[in-house]
């Protein structure tokens, strides 16, 4: 097809580079410099869509952002569909591919049509909560049925190979719009000195210019931009960033910005090159130059296609070279709109009328379409269009002084272009963003910015400011003012000479009348994308939602993609009429971020994959995985979870690990422990104070197991603390633990004992610890290290040495955490891997066996070790855990969690206490969870005791154990409880106490 | 070989250890399977980003307070310079550097073999209360230059690293990715990374992934 509507000169396109894109399957051509909507208008296209409730056909009515309509599903390739595309901010490119997102099967003959046309009556507003609520179980079935109908866009269904990122940013002014105003208050912010950044959505900075026939200094307006925009480029802390949106503006000058990097060049970002940033900004001071969005009039069938917003045609024909039509009618509230009429005429295709709400205008534009012998009808407005996917021809009546009644006779114009002008609402959704109410100005006839709290400049278009100079001078003025509140000294900008265009006075107008009353006349649309009529407010407003925010939440108004830019200040307008209060009285409902709908690529920006969350690696991690271990998450460390030979099962692996342990070596890399280096004189005292046990006669040498609680008596935390000099000590922790537990030390440090003099160090990551333990541990260790006297009565259980281990100088601390004879081997984490393979060249002869996480759960749990974390949930405390040996109460100063100990509720008898369980059949391993019962056919709900908190097959045992709380359990020692499983089965076990193997500790002894 | 700082007459209050072996014992620094020495020689010679490991210094972690005369004079005469205590600030001196990082902690960066002697040297200096640990296991320094090093940074921290509010010396520890980082800027279009062993394959994963557009160069 040609392009039909393209003119043969003018414009902001390159005709020399012709590109081709698909539109629902067809092929057209466009130029470079065309948006996707100036393109298809170029060739016309009238429909890109089937509307959401009615399915009546739609066309494009704007030229940026506010478009509801040309909503568009972008992609060549299932991996770069992306829905949502605005058709008016998608940039052309060759071989883009695109479709209506609406209408099903086609926008062109919607299956959908005849169902609409009917369902229309059916679908009022507040349609969802009347029809399709009840019954709730259907729910799901009408929600597919109404998505797909809708048509919402799709997400694609494989991964999107592009890349996304994210950006921190900081400057003294962010200025949003490069407008007129942005350009003016960026260059004297930066001239002043200022580290600027400056955002435009579009592709090229000047906004309205773009598509202005207006002069500025005696050059055309677009060429006067294009001068600041190089003066701007050329200074070093200026950053420029087209196609970037500024989408949300976040308290303490906290704003995001989507910049659009490769969008417009192709489907997918070439190779190298990041498809979308989102820049985080921290801006001293911000200046909204956002400028505003024509409203268009609200009348009979004003959705046909061939209705537009008279700017957006301005804006087509000036920047584009596209006329989208061939006949014109122009209404009007305001004289701005006059001069779409004077660009439709230029074209060289008619203008048929004009017609102005207003009884009289007067103005110097009104003058010029006069002279050019353009009708111009007054005092009248388009009641309504004839049409169905073009629209053929409109009615006009003339209409009282207020705009709220025909009066006359109708006369019937032919056309197929209806522009209409009721004013311009600022574009005020970024002030609003952090909680400022926008105002209402009777002047302008729109909602300006309200006071905030932020550090926000406003100027141009955002304040209801539309006349050039006056606009120019704004920018200016806000960036001096910029400036000097940064404490520069603010540089004069010369302001350039513009002509001051006469202009009469707008009418106050939103809603058109019609001869017949709004729920009879023909529908006359607010909200094009959510299919809300001036009727359907009327009717949400008879039927009580008076307040705006409920008028939206019945209607649907202002939701969706657009957010209601288009329509949201008529439909507030038509509420206030039928309410009989004013604008400002009805009020607006609430901005939010984001301004445009953003990709979640952009949000997520390099955190996805393997960067999603940090892998933290032991010293020793590459022999795990050259030894094919199967790795835990604990915390974000990646633990050897098992080491699998090939053929074996999981429990096949960990029925070798666990006997090879118990009966010559095992070894384990306990790296991922959480050890805190601690100094000072008052150091054992501090001990004292955040363990519930004692500290103070622990000699040097010496270590010694310990529980850790909150406030509240419930135990956080356990492990290991060494005393290495009579001030020096280091503290262990669960992996999990490790930060938590240096920041509680800190914190009681730094807010409740600051006179004890004790400093604490992380050295997690410092030491590399491997675990070496069974009978032959000893063995081991002597063939690598000759300067500790090993003898079991010189280097006693609970002893720590300093020494060589493999010519690598150590700490080896012998504690047990499988209760066999072990040496916990410390070195400098440079040389942990060295130590670690001379341990297995020396250690094949002992069978020495690697083992992960798993297996030392079993074999601590055969010996009743807890493990903080698994085994408490926070709500239990050491007299639950059975481990009042581990708590003094005759400690000189009291230690955190004794008082919570000892409240009402935590000596109850029956509170749920850890016990072993031995399962009837000894196969039967309960799952981790189970709730134990005394009787298992109760009725549901039955009375819960406790659950199994861990539980293993034992190889060593040959039998199944479990650990688990149950109220009152310490005092039913072979007892039965009963496990009902979800499957259907029920477990018994017996009572019995957690130590099942060696519970006098002879094997750690020896 | 190890040795325990007890001076005369006096119970063994801090162990000290030296902890470094002989020579032959080969050392793994937190980036040595990426073999980055490998990489750099077959690098392209071009890039907006260098990188390189300073790897297998010795890092000291001070804690003592300002106001303990000792503490400052002890540290200067022995580390050969003033503890900065302006905050956000470095010194540097020779081989040894010293990077602010609260009102009462240092970190000393210094070569690998004179930790021991340095913190011996320190325990022997100085009276009251402080402390010196040793982390030179437990953590390594990226070092990041050419001209989209800033790039990189800003694409990584929220750090603001424009030369007015971050000249040549200063110092600041934040969120890095998501990870945590010291970072320091050592040059004008030169910044090191303090970070932890166990991140450091996970920072190196993201660095390389941040500077892809710019072209990375490893140097040895």
């Amino acid at each position: 097809m040609s392009q039909k509507n393209r003119l043969q000169s003018g414009g902001r396109i390159d005709r020399s580079k012709a590109l081709t894109f698909t539109y629902n399957g067809r092929q057209y051509k466009g130029y470079k410099g065309d948006s996707v909507a100036s393109a298809l208008l170029a060739n016309g296209v009238d429909i890109v869509g089937r509307s959401f409730k009615y399915s009546r056909p739609r066309g494009i009515v704007a030229a940026g952002a506010e478009e509801p309509n040309a909503v568009l599903q972008v992609g060549a390739t299932e991996a770069t569909q992306v829905p949502n595309v605005r058709a008016t901010q998608q940039e052309l490119f060759d071989g883009l591919v695109c479709s209506a997102t609406n209408g099903w099967p086609s926008a062109e003959s919607d299956m959908m049509a005849a169902f609409g046309k009917v369902g229309g009556k059916m679908m009022p507003p507040g349609f969802y909560y009347k029809t399709f609520m009840f019954p709730q179980s259907m729910w799901e079935t009408y929600e597919k049925f109404i998505r797909k109908a809708a048509g919402l866009g799709r997400a694609p269904l494989v991964n999107d190979p592009d890349e996304y990122d994210n950006m921190n940013q900081h400057c003294d002014v962010l200025v949003v719009g490069g407008g007129a105003a942005g350009l003016m208050a960026a260059l004297t912010a930066a001239r002043s000195g200022a580290r600027v950044i400056i955002a435009d959505e579009q592709d090229e900075f000047g906004g309205h210019l773009l598509s202005s026939r207006e002069r500025i200094g005696g050059k055309p307006a677009a060429d006067w931009a294009a001068e600041i925009v190089d003066e701007l480029a050329k200074m070093p802390d200026v950053m420029m960033l087209p196609r970037s949106t500024v989408n949300g503006y976040h308290d303490h000058n906290f704003l995001t910005i989507h910049e659009r990097r490769t969008d417009h060049i192709a489907d997918k970002a070439p190779e190298g090159q990041i498809r979308q940033r989102m820049h985080r900004v921290r801006a001293h001071w911000v200046v909204l130059a956002t400028g505003a969005h024509e409203r268009p009039l609200v009348f009979g069938n004003n959705d046909v296609p061939g209705c537009m917003v008279a700017g957006a045609v301005s804006t087509y024909i000036n920047r584009y070279g596209v006329v989208p039509g061939n006949k014109l009618v122009l209404m009007t509230t305001n004289d701005t709109a006059y001069q779409t009429a004077l660009d439709w005429a230029d074209t060289g295709r008619e203008v048929v009328a004009v017609v102005d709400t207003r009884a009289n205008p007067q103005g110097e534009r009104i003058e010029a379409v006069r002279k050019r012998g353009i009708k111009v009808v007054t005092g009248s407005a388009v009641i309504d269009v004839q049409g169905k996917k073009r629209v053929s021809g409109v009615s006009v009546g003339s209409i009282d002084a207020k705009g709220e009644k025909v009066t006359g006779k109708v006369q019937h114009l032919s056309c197929d272009t209806v522009a209409s002008s009721g004013g311009w609402s600022p574009v005020v959704h970024l002030s609003c963003h952090t909680g400022s109410r926008p105002v209402w100005n009777d002047e302008i006839i729109g909602f300006v910015p309200g006071a905030t709290v932020q550090k926000q400049l406003t100027a141009g278009g955002i304040n209801g400011t539309y006349a050039l100079d006056k606009v120019l001078a704004e920018g200016v003025k806000a960036g001096k003012e910029a400036a000097s509140r940064l404490g520069l000294t603010a540089a004069d900008t010369q302001l350039p000479n513009v002509r001051t265009v006469r202009e009469g006075t707008p009418m106050a107008l939103f809603h058109i009348p019609h001869t017949k009353p709004t729920s009879r006349a023909p529908k006359q649309f607010v909200d094009y994308q959510n299919d809300v009529t001036a009727a359907g407010i009327e009717l949400a407003t008879r039927e009580g939602f008076e307040s705006i925010e409920h008028v939206k939440r019945y209607t649907a108004m202002g939701f969706g993609t657009d957010q209601g830019k288009l329509g949201n200040i008529n439909g507030m307008a038509i509420t206030a009429k039928v309410l009989g209060k004013t604008i400002p009285d009805t009020g607006t409902t609430v901005f939010r971020p984001n301004y445009t709908p953003i990709s979640f690529g952009a949000i997520v920006g390099r955190n996805c994959n393997e960067l999603f969350d940090p892998k933290r690696y032991s010293a020793m991690h590459k022999w795990h995985l050259e030894n094919g271990a199967k790795f835990e998450d604990v915390g974000q460390w990646k633990r050897p979870w098992y080491f699998p030979k090939a053929g074996e099962t999981m429990q096949q692996a960990l029925d070798r690990e666990c006997t090879a342990t118990r009966e010559s070596v095992g070894i384990l890399d306990a790296s991922t422990l959480g050890k805190i280096d601690i100094q000072g004189k008052d150091a054992r005292e501090f001990l004292g104070r955040v363990y519930t046990n004692a500290w103070a006669k622990l000699a040097v040498g010496k270590c010694r197991y310990g529980l850790m609680c909150k406030e509240d008596g419930m135990v956080f935390d356990d492990g290991v603390t060494s005393c290495l000099g009579e001030n020096h000590f280091v503290m262990t922790t669960t992996t999990g633990g490790a930060a938590g537990v240096l920041e509680w030390l800190e914190l009681y440090h730094q807010t409740e004992w600051p006179e004890l003099e004790v400093y604490f160090t992380s050295v997690t990551d410092h030491w590399a610890t491997m675990t070496i333990s069974g009978p032959n541990s000893r063995k081991l260790l002597s063939e690598l290290c000759d300067d500790i006297d090993l003898d079991k009565d010189s280097f006693k259980f609970m002893d720590w040495r300093e020494g060589t281990v493999a010519g690598v100088p150590a700490r080896v601390f012998r504690i047990s955490f499988t209760g066999e004879l072990s040496y916990e081997i410390n070195v400098q984490a440079n040389y942990g891997m060295h130590v670690w393979e001379k341990l297995f060249e020396h250690g094949a002869k002992y069978n020495l066996t690697p083992y992960g996480t798993e297996t030392m759960h079993i074999l601590r749990a055969e010996k009743g070790f807890i493990i903080a974390g698994q085994d408490t949930d926070g709500s239990v405390t050491p007299i639950d855990l059975g481990m009042s040996w581990c708590v003094s109460n005759n400690k000189p100063f009291s230690y955190i969690g004794k008082r919570g100990m000892v409240r009402e509720d935590c000596v109850r008898k029956d509170r749920k206490q850890l016990v072993g369980l031995k399962p009837k059949d000894p196969k039967a391993v309960l799952p981790e969870g189970a709730q134990a019962v005394d009787d298992p056919n109760q009725p549901i709900p039955m009375k819960m005791l406790g659950h199994v908190t861990s539980s293993y097959w034992s190889a060593n045992l040959g039998r199944s154990i479990a650990l688990g709380v149950i109220k009152g359990g310490h005092d039913r020692m072979g007892e039965s409880v009963y496990y009902p499983l979800a499957d259907g089965r029920v477990i018994e076990a017996e009572i019995c106490s957690p130590i099942f193997l060696d519970p006098k500790g002879e094997r750690q002894n020896v | 070989m190890s040795e325990t700082l007890a001076p005369e007459n006096e119970v063994a209050t801090v162990a000290v250890m030296n902890q470094l072996p002989g020579r032959d014992v080969r050392a793994e620094s937190p980036l040595y399977h990426a073999e980055m020495d490998k990489l750099a020689a077959r690098n392209p010679r071009a890039g907006g980003v260098l990188l390189r490991e300073l790897k297998l210094l010795g890092h000291l972690t001070l804690r003592g307070s300002q106001d303990n005369q000792s503490f400052m004079s002890g540290c200067e005469a022995v580390l050969g310079v003033a503890l900065p205590t302006q905050p956000l600030t470095s010194v540097e001196k020779g081989s040894v550097s010293v990077r602010w990082i609260s009102p009462d902690e240092w970190l000393v960066v210094l070569p690998g073999d004179q930790a021991f002697e340095v913190e011996r040297g320190l325990r022997a200096a100085i009276e009251g209360h402080y402390s010196v640990v040793n982390v030179s296991g437990g953590q390594t320094i990226l070092e990041l230059s050419g001209p989209n090093a800033i790039d990189v940074l800003k694409k990584s921290t929220a750090l603001d690293v424009h030369p007015s509010q971050f000249p040549v010396g200063k110092v600041a520890g934040s969120v890095f990715a998501k990870s945590t980082a010291l970072v320091r800027r050592s040059s004008e279009d030169t910044w090191e990374l303090v970070i932890r062993r166990s991140f450091a394959d996970y920072l190196w994963l993201w660095l390389q992934d941040a500077s892809r557009e710019y072209g990375l160069v490893i140097k040895s």
